[in-house]
């Protein structure tokens, strides 16, 4: 099979949809191949920016956009560093999709929310969905977090006790926690979520609850509510125990990036990008540093794309993107350099303020993200490079992966958009 | 401060440990067993898990060559659960000496070792992974051994029987009077609380660790600590357990248990018997070596890399290595240094741990004064799950979960299934990776012996497969949270338990690792902002 296209995006993660959004705008013919479903789906489903203040690496910043412009002054090898221009506009733009669907991202007048999660910690983030954004953490005086007892994955006790200890609550703050049941045997997160968009179920939830409702209540729950990204079953539950209702972080599977991945990708398509997922790219042709081919396999059949631009969305080792060998690192598809730290790729600790080196492992890249040799030369001239993929940010200790996957994705649809135009 | 009493004192809960334990408590002799940690804490949770038919040591150490297989066909049938019989095969390759095999073949053939030339064509095809350079092949009867379910197997049995067993207590004192053994004191690791215990005998099966408990006594008892390095992958790569056909080497063994295989090792003196850190490099030159074996090992997954300490003994040397025996050393302190009450167990291997046990007990037995003959070949040291049992355990956990679970559980099953039919919201799986339901981790947290998430872990195997503890480790800390030792702080609980995997995936951290590592970041940091957590 041959495929003719303006504009070929390989990966559906946060910066491959972001990619995808922006550069179908333009008009143009935009495929998006995906060997799977991108990690957006395991994460949080929150968009963060940049969670601490670089003075003081403890302590959660105020103005995540302004920490952005002071960190790119001394740090020009952050992927922040080249999306200066429309980080911003990148935002909007996310925001305005999300509205648009009826799945509101709210920011916190600027600031980071702060917001609690299943472990009982305390994360900072930029934008939460409606369901997530628990406003004014410090003054709410009782909370009630509720488990389910199928599921395996919450416990509101491990929460309340963890939470306690954070100090981010009100001297006063009450927490109580209750088990509700569904009435059946365990369940996954997504039966649990699937299940809980049948209004008996929902009924039945709501009257186990409704005798421990008290005034200025503020409920927490595992992020099983509903499939949808319209927030229906969150909103339904809250209007009738006349409370607030929140959906906190959990390990993966968990419904909020899930939901977020969907509304992407039912608005891309909408747009009219041709989507292709379980499809692995195996190859390209590069002539006069130039992509004219790229080679892909899907359900058996060999895919033969031509693309005028390619986007490389393809998300680090965890999505593939970036393969390894003891010593060696490579960019699976393209064989592109990976810059890879000089000592160790890993710390002795686990979880430090350091955070592990190999998150850092990347592909460099010029202010149009196309990727570069040593000696700064750019090395494909019609190849962008997006999200987790880029190196010189440690996303997991500084809490700006959503936030590089979507400004970069932004950027680079944006970029190939304007081509010939 | 606390008191106890009993006729002799064990110092160390190895697999030596405590099959003199159980030894003692089967001739009616009272026991208690001090472990500075949890069981298995040293050597014998920390090597192949292989159960030897001797033919490794058949050339060099025709003795400790003959006693493994006599071993090796008495813990098959007192340990059926802890054993599996992969059977094992010697490979010849192109570049090995053809004369080693004849000595070998005739050297196996001496002591016993039933040992039979395979077809080449017919050991690739049923193993595809191995070299096309072999030029000959023997199958042997090696077996894979779960060192941790045989150790808890000593101590339940001894404690049928009385023992008593303290894990988490240190040796801090050994008490004499006029050159003779008159007791001990023991400080709790967890509580800081010192405990007395009077006793006639101390018997030192310390392992890596039986010079510091000599030297407590005034004694000197040298121990070569030679450290090995071990590798996990991820897969079983052969049905059959694979040893090279030459005078052993680093990186020649693979093992397979279940699902994985371990594939070592490596021979290092260190200094210290703590010194249990695998490194990057040792890693890398193991799978040098084991390419020569199987040429793709270099693209099969690794899970962990893990090390251990080999305590070595002989008289009157300290360099290591190859050339050192295996085989171990009954040192009677009143003859060699004039102290009554006091023998060592040095030396030898996990292979023939119950024989060492006969001979130092038949040595503890003959100076008290006791004249009771050893039992442990005869008696079973863990009872087969009955067909009926395991059928009720299908139905609870499913066929693969109550298969693993009867394995690991032996002699518990019954208790695990009955709290599973009783309270149906415990028969939910919480490790997939190793199939481990909460009924069981439950059982674990509450049998008295558990006070980390790492003793569950060993108990249960939960946290020990592909995603290495990412999304069980979570889990159980709720699911425990109502047992008293794990309620309050679960970030030292958590960071403990992660940490523990660490340095394990560290020295293998590329290709699949690496990305594993990378969703494990992803949910600890990006997620959780554990890194911070208060």
């Amino acid at each position: 099979m041959k495929k003719n296209v303006e504009v070929l995006i390989i990966g559906a993660g946060l910066s491959g949809l972001m990619a995808a959004a922006k550069a179908v705008e333009s008009g143009k013919k935009v495929l998006l191949v995906a060997k799977g479903m991108g990690a957006i789906g395991l994460s949080s489903g929150c968009i963060d920016l940049w969670g601490y203040s670089l003075d003081n690496p403890e302590h959660e910043c105020h103005n995540p956009i302004a920490e952005i412009s002071n960190m790119v002054k001394d740090n020009h090898d952050h992927p922040y560093a080249l999306v200066e221009d429309v980080l911003e506009e990148s935002i909007s733009f996310f925001r305005r999709i999300c509205a648009d669907y009826n799945n509101p991202y709210l920011d916190n007048d600027g600031g980071n929310w702060l917001l609690p999660t299943a472990l009982g910690t305390i994360r900072p983030t930029y934008l939460a969905p409606a369901s997530m954004a628990v406003s004014d953490l410090h003054n709410i005086k009782r909370f009630l977090v509720i488990g389910f007892e199928e599921l395996k994955d919450f416990y509101p006790d491990v929460l309340v006790d963890n939470l306690k200890n954070t100090g981010e609550l009100h001297v006063d703050c009450q927490l109580n926690t209750l088990l509700v049941s569904t009435g059946g045997e365990e369940l996954s997160t997504n039966n649990l979520a699937h299940l809980l968009e049948k209004p008996e179920v929902i009924n039945k939830v709501i009257n186990q609850i409704k005798p421990h409702i008290t005034t200025d209540m503020v409920l927490l729950f595992p992020p099983v509510l509903g499939e949808g990204w319209d927030s229906a079953v969150v909103n339904n539950i809250s209007q009738r125990l006349g409370c607030p209702v929140y959906e906190v972080a959990n390990i993966p599977p968990a419904l909020p990036g899930q939901r977020l991945q969907q509304m992407l990708l039912h608005h891309i398509k909408k747009q009219g990008v041709e989507l292709i997922i379980g499809c692995t790219v195996t190859g390209a042709l590069i002539k006069d540093k130039n992509c004219i081919e790229v080679l892909a396999k899907g359900s058996g059949k060999e895919i033969t794309i031509n693309a005028k631009n390619v986007i490389l969305a393809t998300g680090s080792f965890l999505g593939g993107g970036l393969s390894s060998k003891p010593s060696k690192v490579w960019e699976s598809i393209f064989h592109l350099p990976v810059e890879k730290p000089e000592g160790k790729w890993s710390t002795r600790e686990f979880l430090s303020m350091e955070g592990q080196p190999f998150n850092k492992i990347g592909i460099k890249v010029d202010q149009s993200l196309r990727p570069v040799g040593k000696d700064m030369k750019t090395l494909i001239d019609n190849l962008f490079v997006t999200g987790a993929n880029l190196s010189g940010c440690n996303y997991p200790l500084e809490k700006c992966g959503n936030g590089v996957a979507l400004a970069t994705g932004y950027k680079a649809g944006k970029l190939v958009g304007e081509v010939g135009q | 401060m606390l008191t106890d009493k009993a006729q002799v004192v064990v110092i160390g809960g190895g697999a030596t440990g405590t099959g003199i334990l159980r030894d003692l408590a089967l001739r009616g002799i009272s026991g208690v067993l001090i472990e500075q940690g949890d069981l298995a804490h040293g050597t014998s949770s920390r090597f192949h898990g292989l159960l030897h038919s001797g033919a490794r040591y058949a050339v060099k150490d025709k003795a400790a060559s003959k006693e493994c297989i006599e071993e090796n066909l008495i813990l098959r049938r007192i340990a059926a659960n802890c054993v599996e019989l992969t059977g094992g095969v010697f490979i010849q390759l192109a570049e090995d000496d053809p004369e080693y095999t004849k000595q070998w073949i005739s050297s196996c053939e001496e002591a016993g070792i039933d040992c039979e030339e395979a077809d080449i064509q017919e050991l690739i095809k049923s193993s595809p992974v191995l070299s096309p350079n072999i030029t000959r092949a023997f199958k042997v009867p090696d077996c894979a051994v779960d060192g941790f379910r045989i150790l808890w197997g000593n101590v339940n049995s001894a404690r049928r029987y009385g023992a008593k067993v303290l894990t988490y207590h240190q040796l801090s004192a050994i008490h004499q009077v006029g050159g003779k053994i008159t007791g001990v004191e023991v400080t709790n690791q967890l509580t800081g609380e010192k405990k007395s215990i009077e006793c006639q005998m101390i018997i030192n099966a310390a392992g890596a660790w039986a010079g510091e408990v000599a030297t407590m006594a005034g004694l000197e008892v040298n121990v070569i600590k030679d450290k090995g390095t071990l590798v996990a992958y991820n897969h079983r790569l052969t049905n059959m357990i694979v040893n090279r056909l030459r005078l052993p080497g680093d990186g020649d063994i693979f093992v397979p248990h279940g699902t994985i295989t371990i594939f070592g090792t490596t021979s290092l003196t260190v200094d210290d018997p703590t010194c249990t850190k695998p490194g990057h490099g040792e890693v890398l030159d193991l799978i040098k070596l084991g390419k020569q074996m199987v040429p793709d090992l270099e693209d099969y997954r690794l899970i962990r890399a893990f090390a251990g300490v080999r305590p070595l003994y002989q008289e009157g040397n300290s360099s290591g290595g190859r050339s050192v025996t295996r085989n171990f050393a009954l040192l009677d302190h009143r003859l060699r240094d004039g102290l009554t009450g006091m023998i060592s167990i040095v030396g030898g291997k996990f292979t023939t741990f119950r024989l060492m046990a006969e001979k130092t007990v038949d040595m503890a037995a003959s100076q008290m004064g006791i004249n009771v003959p050893c039992r442990t070949a005869e008696e079973p040291l863990i009872t087969p799950v009955e067909n009926a049992l395991l059928e009720r355990g299908k139905k609870v956990f499913g066929i693969p979960g109550a298969k693993k679970a009867a394995d690991r559980l032996g002699d518990s099953f019954a208790q695990v299934v009955e709290l599973a039919e009783k309270e149906p919201e415990k028969q939910r799986i919480f490790c997939e990776c190793e199939v481990v339901s909460l009924a069981e981790i439950n059982y674990a947290a509450q049998n008295g012996d558990s006070f980390t998430l790492g003793d569950i872990r060993r108990k249960t195997r939960m946290g020990m497969g592909t995603c290495q503890g990412t999304f069980c480790s979570y889990r159980t800390l709720g699911a425990l949270r109502g047992y008293k030792q794990f309620a309050g702080n679960h970030r030292m609980y958590l960071t403990k338990f992660l940490q523990k995997r660490w340095k394990g995936m560290r020295p293998v951290l590329w290709g699949q690792q690496l990305r594993e590592a990378q969703l494990s970041t992803g949910i600890y940091s990006s997620l959780f902002a554990m890194e911070r957590m208060k």
